[in-house]
């Protein structure tokens, strides 16, 4: 389903100043796997599920999805690609505080090709029932905690049924307890789905969620990353 | 949920930086309109009063210039005499196709006589008249008899009266004529005989005579030939006719004109002044408000939003500020000029005549597209460039 093919990132700051990011990563991922990269900060994690997601162009290299190579589309293609085959969650408080729950999941299909309003409410309020929020539909994310943001988020995720599931840092924000919540429901959103799922955190214990573990260092895949037990 | 909806929802939920938005925009559209409805108003009023006018000149005893242009445009009662000979001495000059008199009246201030306030009368004949002629043919068959008089815009009969008392005698008001917004509109025409009427019973009827000297007008209203230059006649008029003063009707308020000129030239330069200012805010508080949620812009490109669909948002949200601003600037102003009208005339030293309800609503929907353009032009730059930035540098901190 994926396919990094030596792909390198490198931020240019200034004529001066450039970061490498990613440096020359190649990596394949099959469709129905639940991928977790580990590794610390800075680590080039996050470029690297923004590269598989199309947000920032490759220095060099080629990002497959499917076979589409995504900075190849033009820009009305890359955002349906996205908006129909790829749901996000991210590691910052991503719901627009404008909006309500209800209406946060209901933002994909805005953006996408027209579909039946009544059949995206429902399927939106189904979706927060299913993350267990279906007496938060209502409600402004400022008016819920960190773990119900990231669940309203989830069920964003999930509104257009995407193939391929990008979660930054989903639990960086939340306590032990909410992170094992939120993780459970990755795996049981993925054994439900079987959505392909690639999901970055710098906790190398929440590697055993996935069926395979990746751990990133300095921009780079480690190649000593073991497949969890 | 459509781009609209998400667009106000926006906007309400920045509201301090909405605020601000949305008084530019009125504060544009609101200079816009005030000073279009300044100008343009003094500048029909002007027009019409030279129309009502109807003539090419109007001779006047000399010295008297500027207390008739003070009649004229500001309704200020004028009194000046001449001997009706002249109208006769007018009438057998080369180029002159007609000549008609009138007399300068003037009710009563504060007299119980008189139910209406110092009050500019015009007395014509009508054998003469050029001036009234198609009005009153138009609204009135066989013109206006003994005792009957039409009035300006303003003039009106107290219900409870129904009659108008001038000197102590009653008038019946016929019909009103258009509003000039100049003095004319607060001036009451009837005929010689009506004048001479009111003057002969006035020293029974009223606290004080009304006095027309005998066998004398107060100006003389001239039409010349069509193929006759009126500047020609005035000149013949000035070296043949000893004690007058010809006024060409069309140069008549050419200081009111020249000043409305300088005026426009003022305005238009304080418009320029404002408009970038405002725009430069507006573009400086978009910035500011679009680099606060850019975050929120890169998950919208993440979630599949286009280039343009954040840039239609974006704008969407400018440019419905603008509107609202807009509507808000355009009634606020206007309503202020509306009420302010005499002020306005007083400093302006000029007549001002507020634009009927149709013409009003389309120089509303002229101020309202500029402020909607001058808004969203403004934050466009902005808009365009988080549009195009890249969503993985909009996400990060």
């Amino acid at each position: 389903m994926i396919s990094i093919q030596n792909v390198s990132k490198t931020y240019v700051v200034s004529k001066e100043l450039k970061v490498p990011a990613v440096h020359n990563v190649s990596l394949e991922v099959g469709q129905g796997e639940f991928v977790v990269i580990t590794g610390r900060s800075g680590s080039g994690k996050t470029t690297l599920l923004n590269l598989v997601a199309g947000l920032t162009r490759p220095t060099s290299g080629k990002v497959l999805l499917d076979g589409i190579e995504v900075w190849s589309l033009p820009d009305k293609e890359q955002s349906l690609l996205r908006n129909q085959r790829i749901g996000f969650v991210f590691q910052f408080a991503s719901l627009l505080p404008t909006l309500t729950s209800l209406e946060n999941v209901m933002l994909p299909p805005m953006f996408g090709e027209s579909q039946d309003k009544e059949y995206v409410k429902e399927r939106a309020a189904h979706l927060l029932e299913q993350v267990g929020l279906s007496d938060k539909l209502e409600s402004y994310p400022r008016q819920l905690s960190g773990g119900q943001q990231q669940r309203v988020v989830i069920a964003r995720a999930l509104m257009n049924e995407p193939e391929l599931l990008l979660a930054d840092e989903p639990t960086s924000d939340l306590d032990e307890v909410t992170e094992h919540e939120i993780m459970d429901l990755f795996r049981s959103i993925h054994a439900e789905t079987g959505v392909t799922v690639l999901l970055v955190t710098h906790s190398a214990e929440l590697g055993r969620y996935g069926t395979r573990s990746i751990q990133m260092a300095g921009g780079e895949i480690v190649p000593s990353a073991t497949p969890p037990g | 949920m459509n781009l609209i909806r998400f667009a106000m929802r926006n906007a309400s939920g920045n509201s301090a930086r909405s605020w601000i938005v949305f008084f530019c925009a009125a504060l544009m559209a609101g200079f816009v309109i005030a000073s279009t409805l300044v100008i343009r108003g003094a500048n029909d009023s002007l027009r019409l009063a030279l129309d009502r006018l109807g003539a090419d000149i109007i001779v006047i005893p000399e010295g008297h210039e500027q207390r008739l242009k003070s009649a004229l445009l500001m309704g200020i009662p004028v009194h000046c005499w001449m001997s009706d000979t002249i109208a006769d001495d007018l009438a057998a000059l080369p180029g002159v196709a007609a000549v008609s008199p009138q007399l300068y009246l003037s009710t009563l201030r504060g007299a119980t006589c008189c139910s209406v306030p110092e009050m500019f009368l015009i007395a014509y004949e009508p054998e003469t008249d050029f001036t009234l002629r198609p009005w009153l043919e138009e609204n009135l068959e066989g013109g206006l008899a003994l005792g009957e008089a039409v009035g300006g815009s303003l003039v009106y009969v107290p219900a409870e009266q129904g009659k108008l008392l001038v000197y102590g005698y009653g008038l019946d008001l016929k019909g009103s004529l258009e509003p000039t917004g100049t003095g004319l509109d607060q001036s009451m025409f009837f005929t010689f005989e009506t004048a001479f009427e009111i003057a002969r019973l006035s020293s029974e009827q009223a606290v004080k005579e009304l006095d027309i000297p005998p066998r004398t007008i107060s100006s003389a209203l001239i039409k010349v030939d069509d193929d006759v230059d009126p500047h020609q006649v005035a000149a013949q008029i000035s070296a043949e006719i000893q004690g007058v003063t010809p006024l060409e009707t069309s140069t008549l308020f050419q200081g009111q004109r020249e000043q409305l000129l300088s005026l426009l030239n003022s305005v238009v330069a304080l418009l320029g002044i404002t408009w970038v200012l405002t725009m430069a805010l507006i573009a400086v508080v978009f910035s500011l408000a679009v680099n606060e949620r850019r975050r929120h812009i890169g998950v919208m490109r993440a979630l599949g939003a286009r280039r343009t669909t954040v840039l239609q948002s974006l704008l969407l949200e400018a440019a419905l500020l603008a509107l609202a601003g807009g509507v808000v600037g355009i009634a606020v102003a206007s309503l202020a000029v509306y009420l302010f009208r005499p002020l306005i005339m007083g400093l302006m030293n000029t007549p001002f005549l507020f634009p009927a309800p149709l013409p009003l609503a389309s120089l509303g929907l002229g101020a309202l597209v500029l402020a909607l353009l001058g808004v969203t032009l403004a934050a466009l730059i902005p808009a365009l460039r988080i549009s195009f930035q890249d969503p993985a540098i909009s996400m990060r901190e």
